[in-house]
């Protein structure tokens, strides 16, 4: 019997080995064949950012297969792609502050606009901003609003401006999202300052405003955050556009408030690697998106603001306040942009002593 | 002659692996703790050590000290659940232990992150906790257990349990039980016999899974970060934040080094303390 | 006797309901109707229905189960004949060794990630699975060897002494001796290893190459748009097919005779 065991066991280990090495170099030929394979787009970007549809559409009309690989953050991405050494991927969709140091650091090809006919078609607000000026690299797709919502029926503070976060009254009843620039931001607009100031000694006063705050926050996180707002765990929340879009549908009791000490935005946008394997899939690709009736499809799935302006008049009229900027809509918008390293390391140590603060 | 090389045989592939997977990558973290962050992106290889200096500001101190506070909280916690655990669940038919055994193992083929989302719904404003407390009249208003310290200590020993409830089983497995019958005959209480026989015989498994789950422990902040709504702030979210956020990849990999260091303190202190010196050195 | 027979019985499921009690609250909402998982909006299969529309899902759980048979298999090799062999041979590096393995359970994951992309690169290996692979390795070689060398201390050496007095070779001793010995060792080492291999989704994220996408990878990389109930209905089909799996094997079992089993328990 012991015997039997052992067999069993043995044949276990070296099963193992084999199992290992086979599923190796069997992993290692389809990881590297889809790149020399012409028909194939490789593309990074966050997971979910398409509906199936148009994924399908686009391969039926082009032929190109598309194989999707994710990341969770920006710096993943770009981490990724400095040790692909710009190759390995043709499409990628990020935001808009690492792509500025993607070009930088001379990972991004340029593009070459006659293959997009659909250029025209982008909203200009969301052209030339500080990350490519030139709109030399680079597609928008998306664009985010730091927007602040509540729930009227939860809290008596009547919230029109960062500044009313700071009322006693909202005492661990806010959820944040966990972005050190957006939130050491908002104390930096109370205090009237812009958004990329590099006096360290601001973004130390900064900081003493935020540890005002701490009492006020129930949460920070990226995820979901709606949830919370939804089922009542905080009554105001200061979140993501396609977070602010769900929650909305869920609740229209909801208000959505623009503060008027000015908002923050940013982009997300595609560019093209400068070693992609197959960059004509990637032309084709980002075409395909800029047609009005498929980034109309996109946008009503992802939730974010509608960087199509042909596309605007196609949106669904119950998406129709979210997906796009209202009407004579005239805060103050800036973005946020990359910064000393300096400033870096005291925005890190002050949000860093928020969030210990806020337990 | 020849059974001795076939002895080391054996150790070749944890040699070659260790120095060659494990050891190189440590080291290059090593060498990175002493270089220079770049203006925007990566390092630049100039040697310096204010990476470490840097360290010793209140603010850093802190997070190690929250750090430990958590795991050890968390691992005493486990430990006082997982041993009688696994002490029972050794005592069973031997049926019983493998239905345990996959009922233990079970769990981890889920997503923990989708785990997490689970305890949420437990803890959440008007959730099921809340719910049912209510119900049988002991509170009236929802206790707004989300994002608290014990909704992330829950989430800790949750997710470590397993860990020590298997080390502890593999050891009682073996344990002599007519060592204790022994021992009661010879007067001992059944608390004394506990203490003097089964603990003592059963430390090699009760030690190792407290590195189990002590060490993961200090590693794991995620769940702080789900459950304690980010506010708890650990090494491993500060480390996660200088690399994804600040782009300092220097300075986290100097945090890196001395979390591992004082993680290896904490194991060797705890040996020294627990005379389990015949472990022959699990570390 | 009875009575604490009992006690321990309660204990038992008492605390087997706790670690149960989210996953069946995981398994209830993936039959919810709402995407957001605060508010219950009713019974339905509709996350069901996409989840089977979603090949990428499935494609990133084959993935994630070759990752984690895999790794937790070449982990078991070299963790089991490391503990094993450094019980008979007496060398200075062996408390080196020691620590340097279970460095990786000491070391932030993310910062090991990190590391583990750079060397690689370094290396000039090509990310894909087989970088998958090694890293994960590395991180379960510790719970293999901790396990199997707890399991060994204190295991009477008198039977491999009697056996190498007998003339059998160290091989001959392994197999026949000490591998049956510790096989519950190495069972729960690789079950746990699978699970932590499973679950891992910081260091897969930055040594995985293009295209392969393993399980954590696809939920992690959605939060940034949500993640819906699908992956709950995933995890209540994984769910459902492993309870499946153990039930027939339960029923094999039986069916190839009880006392061939007690036989095999004992040992």
């Amino acid at each position: 019997m012991k015997k039997g065991i052992s067999l069993a066991l043995c044949a276990a280990l070296c099963l193992g080995l084999l199992a290992g090495c086979g599923a190796s170099s069997q992993a290692g030929a389809s990881g590297s064949a889809p790149a020399e394979k012409k028909g194939t787009l490789n593309l990074y970007t966050w997971e979910g950012m398409f509906p199936q549809e148009v994924l399908d559409g686009f391969t039926a009309e082009t032929g190109y297969e598309i194989s999707y690989s994710s990341f969770d953050t920006d710096e993943t991405m770009l981490a990724k792609l400095e040790a692909a050494e710009g190759g390995d991927y043709d499409l990628v969709i990020a935001d808009d502050y690492i792509i500025e140091t993607a070009i930088a650091e001379g990972l991004v090809s340029e593009l070459d606009k006659t293959k997009l006919e659909n250029l025209g078609n982008v909203n200009p607000l969301y052209q030339g901003q500080f990350y490519d000026p030139e709109d030399a690299y680079t597609v928008p797709y998306g664009a985010g609003v730091m927007t602040l919502v509540y729930d009227p029926t939860l809290t008596d503070v009547e919230i029109t401006s960062y500044a009313d976060l700071w009322d006693p009254a909202l005492a661990d009843n806010i959820a944040v999202v966990d972005n050190y620039r957006v939130i050491n931001g908002m104390a930096l607009k109370v205090l009237g300052e812009s958004y990329n100031v590099a006096d360290t000694q601001v973004i130390r006063n900064a900081g003493d405003k935020l540890l005002e705050l701490a009492p006020n926050i129930r949460l920070i996180k990226n995820d979901n955050v709606q949830d919370d707002l939804i089922s009542g765990e905080v009554a105001a929340a200061v979140m993501y556009t396609s977070q602010v879009t769900l929650a909305c549908l869920a609740n229209p009791e909801l208000e959505v408030v623009y503060p008027e000490e000015g908002v923050g935005f940013g982009i997300m946008a595609q560019f093209i690697p400068s070693q992609a394997p197959n960059k004509d899939a990637a032309y084709a690709f980002i075409d395909y998106i800029l047609r009005p009736e498929v980034a109309k499809q996109c946008f009503e799935w992802l939730g974010y603001y509608c960087t199509n302006q042909a596309a605007d008049d196609l949106i669904e009229e119950e998406y129709k306040s979210f997906l796009t900027l209202p009407e004579g809509f005239n805060t103050e918008m800036e973005m946020i942009e990359n910064i000393t390293p300096e400033a870096e390391e005291m925005h890190m140590q002050v949000w860093t002593e928020f969030k210990a603060a806020c337990e | 002659m020849k059974q001795r090389r076939s002895l080391w045989l054996m150790l070749v592939p944890l040699y070659v692996f260790t120095l060659v997977f494990v050891a190189g990558p440590l080291v290059y973290m090593f060498i990175l703790s002493f270089e220079t962050r770049a203006e925007t992106w990566g390092v630049v290889q100039e040697f310096t050590l204010d990476n470490y200096k840097n360290i010793f500001q209140p603010v850093y101190l802190q997070t190690f000290a929250e750090s430990f506070r958590l795991a050890i909280t968390s691992t005493i916690l486990i430990t006082l659940i997982g041993y009688p655990f696994g002490y029972f669940m050794a005592k069973l038919s031997d049926a019983w232990k493998k239905r345990l055994m996959l009922l233990l193992m079970i769990p981890f083929w889920t997503n923990s992150l989708i785990r997490l989302y689970g305890w949420m719904i437990v803890f959440r404003a008007n959730g099921v906790l809340d719910k049912l407390l209510m119900a049988l009249g002991v509170i009236d208003t929802p206790l707004k257990l989300l994002y608290t310290y014990p909704a992330v200590v829950v989430g800790m020993v949750y997710a470590l349990l397993q860990f020590m409830i298997l080390a502890v089983y593999s050891s009682c497995e073996k344990l002599d039980r007519s060592l204790i019958e022994a021992a009661r005959d010879l007067g001992a209480s059944p608390a004394k016999a506990f203490f003097t026989v089964t603990l003592k015989l059963t430390m090699p498994g009760l030690l190792s899974g407290i590195i189990l789950t002590f060490i993961p422990s200090m590693g794991l902040f995620f769940i702080a970060d789900i459950l304690g709504g980010n506010k708890i702030v650990l090494v491993g979210s500060l480390i996660q934040d200088q690399l994804l956020k600040a782009h300092n990849q220097p300075f986290a990999a100097a945090l890196a080094v001395v979390l591992m260091l004082l993680t290896t303190l904490m194991i060797s202190l705890y040996k020294r303390v627990t005379h389990s010196s015949e472990l022959e050195g699990l570390l | 006797m009875k009575r604490k027979f009992r006690f321990s019985s309660v204990y038992l499921a008492l605390v087997l309901f706790l670690i149960y009690l989210p996953i069946v609250l995981v398994v209830v909402y993936s039959f919810n109707e709402s995407k957001i998982s605060s508010v219950w909006d009713g019974f339905s299969l509709k996350w069901y229905e996409e989840l089977f529309a979603d090949a990428a899902l499935f494609e990133a759980l084959w993935n994630s189960i070759v990752l984690g048979v895999a790794s937790s298999c070449a982990a078991a090799v070299i963790g089991t004949l490391g503990a094993v062999g450094f019980t008979r041979v007496k060398t200075r590096t062996k408390g080196v060794m020691e620590y340097l393995s279970m460095l990786p359970m000491m070391t932030p994951e993310i910062i090991l990630a990190m590391v583990f992309m750079a060397f690689f690169s370094l290396l000039g290996l090509p990310f894909g699975m087989t970088t998958l692979i090694i890293a994960h390795t590395a991180f379960c070689v510790p719970y293999i060897y901790m396990l199997v060398k707890a399991r060994l201390v204190g295991l009477d050496p008198s039977l491999a002494e009697a056996a190498r007095d007998l003339g059998a070779g160290e091989i001959r001793v392994f197999f026949d001796i000490t591998l049956p010995l510790i096989a519950p060792a190495i069972a729960s080492g690789m079950l746990l290893s699978f699970a932590m291999s499973f679950d891992d989704v910081i260091i897969s994220l930055f040594v995985t190459g293009v295209g392969v996408n393993t399980l954590p990878i696809k939920v992690y990389t959605a939060l940034k748009t949500g993640v819906t109930p699908e992956i709950n209905a995933l995890c209540t089909l994984m769910l459902a097919v492993t309870i499946l799996l153990v039930v027939i094997s339960g029923a094999v079992g039986r069916m190839r005779g009880g006392a061939q089993q007690t036989q095999e328990g004992k040992q």
